[in-house]
């Protein structure tokens, strides 16, 4: 029983004082970030980055996953309560949500978004925990060509689904590979478009990019925006927001299915939690008994996707901790720590670093149950926390910005950094392009470039070799057709001539 | 947001013939053992063209000006708030350190351009300067610029 003994070991390692008391901040913070509507997962992460630095990498990972798992959870309070999302994996929940509040039944909302929740992340971990191993084993096997055809299907499936405008996704994501082309070049030694400076001999810094691109630019974006919000009274007593057994026969197979489709959805690269909420509420809508009632405050309606969300975070961090290609942004930028840490996500992380990986599943386990009774006990601490106005909670956000920039390696140069980055991502957001997109390249082109370097090293017949090999040929091709759709598309419409509108 | 895809084609497309021919000029593209260090830069420049071609074509034939996306008015007095403030906090923050730095940044962002008032501002300033110092000089040890105060 192998698997009972490395949970054994890592609750063990989750159950030190100091491992709990990070998870419980990371489950606060997450319901606070996910609650409060203009800072999202990405922008947690990014943001409690820095605090990471002085701490053993698996303590730190223990908060962040903590973190993305509350912000799942705190999504719903804003959404059921003010119709605004608080992050984008609980914007559908706003339709039938908002309804029952309006209709006096935000107790309930809340109460079946936080079972579903804890159902559906403690189901996403188990599920986590017999996947990974078997995934990270069937990856074992994988040569150059598998890694760069994998890399290159991530990249390209992650940047087709993120932005409105796919175009615009593919451009930032091949500026993301630019710019980690910045620095010495491992292989020869080369240190490649430096400009002579030897701040960027290293290569541009993921931290303050992502602190940049996340935080600040996220304030900059949100500064032109009036926001003016109506929160709802409603009483949150354990009565009021337990549902009632009515209320959970309509739920018990949403839920169910909202877990089993978020999950799936989270693993694929690509398609995260909000896209597993849109479909899960899709899916109840169809095979509800009571679809007319959805968009009137059918709870199915917030059942389905909220549970989705959760499986659907747990899920992200298979491909992300088994194969080192992260499926979601957030994701992607905590990838981007665990380099930092010096740790490398991918298929040997289950057999160098078991301390790390079993401390982070069982620490999810204690996440959910913290989250559960901190989701139904606590609402109105959150709800006071939502009077914050946005004024103060931005320029909160910039002064972490500089300290978290600056933290990292006492330089005022990576405080320049984040402040330009902070400008670029300011602009990517008002013009349709994707700073996820950008993080996600950007962690991934040095280990991309290496990759294909040497599968072309060991290739007789160049770039064909990612075609020669069963697994590199069917994951290339993936990634081609995941390019050709919306390229082509865009080529389409353009011998179309002009477009309406 | 038409012209401003126009003009972020041109510079993206510049951008990217500019960052293949570097790659060629002044990195291997294929060595003796294979692909040098100008390989993939080169290739990623060359997409990037196309991809900003793409982009350029399309803006062009765009009829419609699309979105208006800048800010204006309030909003862009509090964006450059904001910037200019963030800009001012990293040039004083080696002078007068870290904590005092903070204090007078959140003070100008909250009376200044937020309008709250006098001590709502000042409270949440040092409230948050000494958190801040808890956090990371006191806990996690980061050696900020002292300052001319000494803290």
């Amino acid at each position: 029983m192998d698997l009972l003994a490395n949970l054994a070991l890592g609750f063990s390692i989750a159950f030190t004082p100091f491992n709990l008391v990070m998870a419980a901040t990371g489950v606060i913070l997450g319901t606070l970030i996910g609650a409060l509507p203009g800072v999202g997962p990405v922008s947690g992460v990014a943001l409690l980055l820095p605090l990471t630095f002085g701490m053993p990498p698996t303590s730190g990972i223990i908060m962040l996953a903590a973190l993305y798992a509350g912000s799942m959870y705190g999504g719903t309070i804003t959404s059921v309560l003010i119709n605004t999302p608080g992050e984008s994996a609980s914007v559908v929940t706003c339709i039938d949500g908002h309804q029952m509040a309006l209709k006096g039944r935000a107790g309930p909302a809340l109460g079946i978004a936080a079972l579903g929740s804890f159902v559906a992340g403690t189901i996403g971990v188990v599920l986590l925990m017999g996947m990974s191993p078997l995934l990270a084993r069937w990856a074992l096997s994988f040569g150059p060509p598998e890694t760069f055809a994998l890399m290159l299907l991530g990249l390209t499936t992650v940047t087709g689904l993120t932005g409105e405008n796919a175009l615009k996704g593919y451009i930032s994501m091949v500026l993301g590979l630019m710019l980690s082309m910045v620095g010495f070049d491992l292989i020869s030694g080369d240190a490649r478009y430096t400009g002579g400076i030897n701040e960027m001999l290293d290569g541009v810094d993921f931290l303050p990019v992502a602190v940049g691109l996340f935080g600040l630019g996220e304030v900059l974006a949100g500064a032109d925006q009036v926001m003016r919000q109506e929160i709802l009274n409603a009483r949150y007593g354990l009565r009021d927001v337990l549902p009632s057994l009515a209320d959970w026969a309509r739920s018990r197979w949403a839920i169910v299915r909202g877990t089993a489709l978020g999950f799936v959805i989270g693993v694929l690269p690509g398609a995260g939690p909000t896209i597993a909420t849109f479909l899960a509420y899709a899916l109840e809508k169809k095979v509800s008994k009571h679809s007319e009632e959805f968009g009137h405050g059918a709870i199915e309606g917030v059942a389905a996707p909220e549970s989705a969300n959760n499986a659907a975070s747990a899920g992200a961090m298979v491909p992300m901790l088994t194969l080192g290609i992260p499926g979601s942004a957030t994701t992607a930028v905590m990838m981007g720590g665990l380099m930092m840490w010096g740790i490398r996500p991918g298929p040997l992380l289950f057999e160098k670093n078991p301390d790390f990986v079993w401390g982070l599943i069982a620490s999810l386990y204690i996440a959910n149950v913290m989250l559960v009774i901190l989701n139904i006990g606590f609402i109105p601490v959150f709800v006071r926390a939502l009077r914050i106005p946005y004024s103060i909670l931005m320029a909160l956000i910039v002064v972490f910005c500089i300290t978290g920039a600056y933290s990292q390696n006492n330089k005022l140069w990576d405080v320049g950094q984040m402040l330009v980055f902070g400008v670029v991502g300011y602009g990517m957001r008002k013009l349709d392009y994707s700073p996820a997109a950008l993080t996600l390249a950007l962690v991934l082109g040095p280990l991309a470039e290496r990759a294909l370097r040497q599968a072309l090293i060991i290739s007789d017949s160049g770039v064909l070799i990612l075609f020669q090999r069963p697994i590199s040929g069917v994951l290339t091709t993936l990634a081609l057709v995941a390019v050709a759709i919306p390229v082509g598309r865009a080529v389409l419409s353009l011998r179309g001539g002009p477009r309406p509108g | 947001m038409r012209r401003a895809d126009r003009v972020g084609a041109v510079l993206l497309l510049l951008f990217g013939a500019w960052f293949a021919t570097v790659a060629l000029q002044n990195y291997t593209y294929w060595s003796a053992t294979g692909p040098g260090s100008g390989f993939f830069p080169f290739w990623l420049g060359l997409v990037m063209a196309v991809l900003a071609a793409l982009l350029l074509v399309r803006a062009v034939r765009e009829r419609e000006p699309g979105p208006a996306w800048a800010p204006r008015g309030r909003g862009a007095v509090r964006f450059l708030g904001i910037l200019g403030g963030s800009v001012i906090f990293v040039v004083l923050m080696p002078w007068l350190g870290m904590a005092v730095t903070t204090v007078l940044f959140l003070v100008g962002i909250l009376r200044l351009l937020e309008g709250h008032s006098w001590p709502a501002a000042v409270a949440i300033a040092v409230a948050t300067a000494a958190a801040n110092w808890a956090v990371f000089t006191w806990w996690l040890r980061v050696p900020f610029p002292p300052g001319v105060l000494g803290f």
